[in-house]
C-alpha cells in the first residue's frame, strides 16, 4: 500500500508448500520407516494382536464364502429371503443412520449449549442402550411397543419394529462423537461470524456444521456398521418373520443352524463388503466437507 | 463524536465488572481502554460489541442507539485476542466471509479481499488455511476480516496478548500506522501500559469497573488524576509519602537541596544502561531511584554511602491515599 507499510519487518513470506512437481521422488528420499525398536516391538505386538482377533477371522469367512465358489454367492443372494433380509437389514440401518444425524446432533448441542435441570442424569443415560445388554434392550421395548402396550402402540412384529429397535442400540453414537467437538469450540468464533452480521442460522451452517462434520459423519459410520450387526434386541421385537422382519443376522443364523456354513459365509462377506463401503464414503465425504468453506 | 456511553452497569452475580461508565470516545481516533485484568475494559468492549448487553445505560454509535441492538445490526469490527478463525475456510475465504454475508457481488468481495489482504500484507497467503499461518499472521487476517465489512468503529480485545514479545512490538508499530491511513475510529483493549502509551491517541484508563482518568499520553503521564494512574502508568517509588517516578529523584552525596531526605545507598542495581538504586532513608522509606550509567559513575554512588534524595523540581507527584490520611 504505501512505503510505510511495506517497510514493516512482518511481511516477509515463506514460500508456498510445493503443491505437484515431482512428490515422488520427495517421497523416495526419505527412510521408509522411522520405528526405534522399541516402537518396532510395539507395532509387532499390536499387529498380532489385531491379526488374531480381526485379520485372521475375517479371512477366514471370506475364504469360506469363497469355497463354495461364484455359484454358491449367486444361489445364497438370488434366493428371496435372504435378498429381503439382506434389503431390511441395509435400508433399516441407512435409515436409522440418517435419524441418528439429526437426533444425536441435537441431543449433544441440547446437553453442551442448554442449562436445565436432569441434565447431568440425562447425560448419563444416553449410553445406556450401549450398555445394556441387546436382549435387554428388546425386552425393554417389548413392553413398551408390543402386544401388551400400555400406550396402544403395536409395532412389535412389524418392519417398524427393526428401525425403533436399530434406533434404540445406535443412538449414542453420534451423541457421543459430536459432544466433545462441540464442547471444544470456542465462544469466539461464533461472536466473530456474528459481528460479521451472520445470523444463527448462517453461523450453524457456515461455522459450526463444518467443524462438527468429521465428527457427525464419525459417529454415522459407527452407528450403521452397529445397525447392520444388530441381533440380539431384533430376536425378541420383530418376530423373525421372513421376508418381512428377519433380517441378515438372522438370516445367517438359521443357514448356519442348517449347516450351511458356505451360505452363512457369503452374506457374512456381503455385510462385510457393505460395512466397509459405507465406512470409507463417509470418510472420504467427511474430508472433503471439512475442507470446504 | 463515535461512541457515546452512558450510565452503564454491568454486573454478575454479586461482581460488578462496570460500575456507571460514562465515556465519550471521538471519530477517527485510536483509543486505548487500559487497565489491570479484570478491571472491567474487556466487559467494556464488548457491551460496545453488543456481545454483552448492559444491564442500565445505553451505548449510541455514531449517533444510533445501539444499545438494544444485536452485535449483527451494530456494524463494529472485533478482533479477539485468540484470532477467532474460521479453521475450515482459507484466508481469502476469511476476509470475505462478511462481505457475502452481506450479499455484495462476488467481483467487488474479489477485489475487496485483494486490497484488503495488500494492506495486511497476506496476499502470499490468501489460498492458505489458518492452521498454516503463525499467531501473528492470524491476528492480521483477523484484522483484515473485520475491516472488511467498512465498520463504524472497530474494536480489539488485547489484540497482542497472545503472541511473543517480538511479534507484539511489530504488530503494534503496524496498527498505528494501519490506523494513519485507514482511520476508522478503533478502541483497543490492553493491559499493558507500554502498548497504550506508544500506540493510542487518548487513553482511558479503567479499573475496578471505573473510569479512573481520559486523556492523551502525555497528560496521563504527566498529569495523573490519582496514585493509581500514576502507578498503572510508568514505574513509581514513594518519598516523603507522595508518589514519584524514580528518574524525577535528585541524589547528591551532599545536603545541597533544601528538604531532601537524608538516607544510605542500601542496593545497586545495574540493568543496561541504567542504574537502579534503592535508598534507605532515615524516615525508613525505601526510596528507588534510576540514573543513567554516567550519571552514577560521576556521583560515585555506591551500596553503604550516605546520600540525599528529593524530587527535582517539575517532577510529577502525587500524594499517595497513605499519607492523604496521615
Amino acid at each position: 500500500m504505501t512505503g510505510a507499510l511495506s517497510g514493516a519487518t512482518i511481511d516477509v513470506a515463506r514460500p508456498a508448500p510445493e503443491s505437484g512437481g515431482r512428490p515422488g521422488r520427495v517421497r523416495r528420499q526419505k527412510p521408509r520407516n522411522t520405528l526405534t525398536p522399541g516402537a518396532g516391538l510395539g507395532l509387532g505386538i499390536a499387529m498380532l494382536w489385531f491379526s488374531l482377533l480381526v485379520l485372521v477371522p475375517l479371512s477366514a469367512i471370506v475364504a469360506t464364502a469363497a469355497a463354495g465358489g461364484w455359484e454358491n454367492y449367486v444361489n445364497v443372494l438370488q434366493d428371496p429371503q435372504t435378498w429381503n433380509a439382506l434389503k431390511l437389514t441395509v435400508s433399516q440401518a441407512a435409515l436409522v443412520t440418517v435419524i441418528n444425524v439429526f437426533m444425536g446432533t441435537v441431543i449433544a448441542w441440547v446437553l453442551v449449549r442448554d442449562k436445565f435441570p436432569g441434565k447431568a442424569v440425562m447425560n448419563v443415560i444416553i449410553d445406556i442402550p450401549f450398555a445394556l445388554p441387546t436382549v435387554v434392550a428388546g425386552l425393554v421395548l417389548l413392553a413398551l411397543y408390543g402386544p401388551n402396550s400400555p400406550i396402544g402402540v403395536h409395532w412389535a412384529f412389524t418392519s417398524k419394529s427393526v428401525a425403533l429397535a436399530l434406533a434404540f442400540v445406535t443412538l449414542p453414537f453420534v451423541v457421543r462423537a459430536v459432544q466433545p467437538v462441540l464442547e471444544e469450540l470456542e465462544a469466539d468464533v461464533e461472536e466473530a461470524a456474528a459481528s460479521l452480521g451472520a445470523n444463527r442460522w448462517t453461523i450453524f451452517r457456515r461455522i459450526l456444521l463444518p467443524s462438527l462434520f468429521p465428527a457427525i459423519a464419525a459417529g454415522a459410520a459407527l452407528s450403521f456398521a452397529r445397525a447392520i450387526s444388530e441381533y440380539g434386541s431384533l430376536v425378541l421385537l420383530s418376530g423373525n418373520r421372513p421376508n418381512e422382519t428377519e433380517v441378515a443376522s438372522v438370516r445367517m443364523l438359521s443357514f448356519i443352524e442348517n449347516g450351511s456354513y458356505a451360505s452363512a459365509a457369503a452374506i457374512a462377506s456381503v455385510m462385510l463388503a457393505v460395512a466397509l463401503f459405507v465406512i470409507v464414503v463417509l470418510d472420504i465425504v467427511q474430508r472433503r466437507v471439512s475442507r470446504r468453506g | 463524536m463515535s461512541i457515546d456511553i452512558t450510565g452503564v452497569r454491568k454486573t454478575y452475580g454479586d461482581f460488578v465488572a462496570l460500575d456507571d461508565i460514562n465515556l465519550t470516545i471521538p471519530k477517527g481516533q485510536l483509543t486505548a481502554l487500559l487497565g489491570p485484568s479484570g478491571g472491567g475494559k474487556s466487559t467494556l468492549l464488548r457491551v460496545i460489541a453488543g456481545l454483552e448487553t448492559a444491564d442500565t445505560g445505553t451505548v449510541t454509535i455514531e449517533g444510533t442507539d445501539a444499545t438494544k441492538l444485536p452485535p449483527q445490526k451494530r456494524n463494529v469490527g472485533f478482533v479477539f485476542q485468540h484470532y477467532a478463525v474460521f479453521k475450515h475456510m482459507t484466508v481469502a475465504k476469511n476476509v470475505a466471509f462478511g462481505m457475502e454475508i452481506r450479499k455484495k457481488p462476488k467481483a467487488e468481495i474479489v477485489a475487496r479481499v485483494d486490497e484488503l489482504l495488500r494492506l495486511v500484507h497476506l496476499s502470499q497467503f490468501s489460498h492458505r488455511l489458518p492452521s498454516q499461518l503463525s499467531g501473528g499472521q492470524r491476528q492480521r487476517m483477523a484484522l483484515a476480516r473485520a475491516l472488511a465489512v467498512e465498520p463504524t468503529v472497530l474494536l480489539l480485545d488485547e489484540p497482542f496478548g497472545a503472541l511473543d514479545a517480538k511479534v507484539r512490538k511489530e504488530l503494534r508499530d503496524w496498527l498505528r500506522r494501519l490506523h494513519d491511513e485507514v482511520h476508522v475510529t478503533t478502541v483497543f483493549v490492553t493491559h499493558d501500559q507500554e502498548e497504550a502509551m506508544e500506540v493510542a491517541d487518548e487513553i482511558v484508563v479503567i479499573n475496578e469497573g471505573r473510569v479512573e482518568q481520559v486523556g492523551t499520553p502525555d497528560q496521563l503521564y504527566d498529569e495523573p488524576a490519582n496514585d493509581f494512574v500514576m502507578g498503572f502508568l510508568g514505574e513509581t517509588t514513594r518519598l516523603n509519602g507522595a508518589l514519584v517516578r524514580p528518574h524525577d529523584i535528585h541524589i547528591s552525596l551532599s545536603p545541597q537541596l533544601a528538604g531532601a531526605s537524608e538516607g544510605v545507598v542500601s542496593r545497586v542495581l545495574r540493568v543496561g544502561f541504567e542504574v537502579r538504586i534503592t535508598v534507605l532513608t532515615d524516615d525508613g522509606e525505601e526510596v528507588g531511584v534510576i540514573l543513567t550509567r554516567t550519571h552514577a559513575r560521576q556521583l560515585g554512588v555506591e551500596e553503604g554511602v550516605r546520600v540525599w534524595v528529593t524530587p527535582v523540581s517539575g517532577a510529577t507527584t502525587v500524594p499517595t491515599m497513605a499519607a492523604n490520611a496521615g
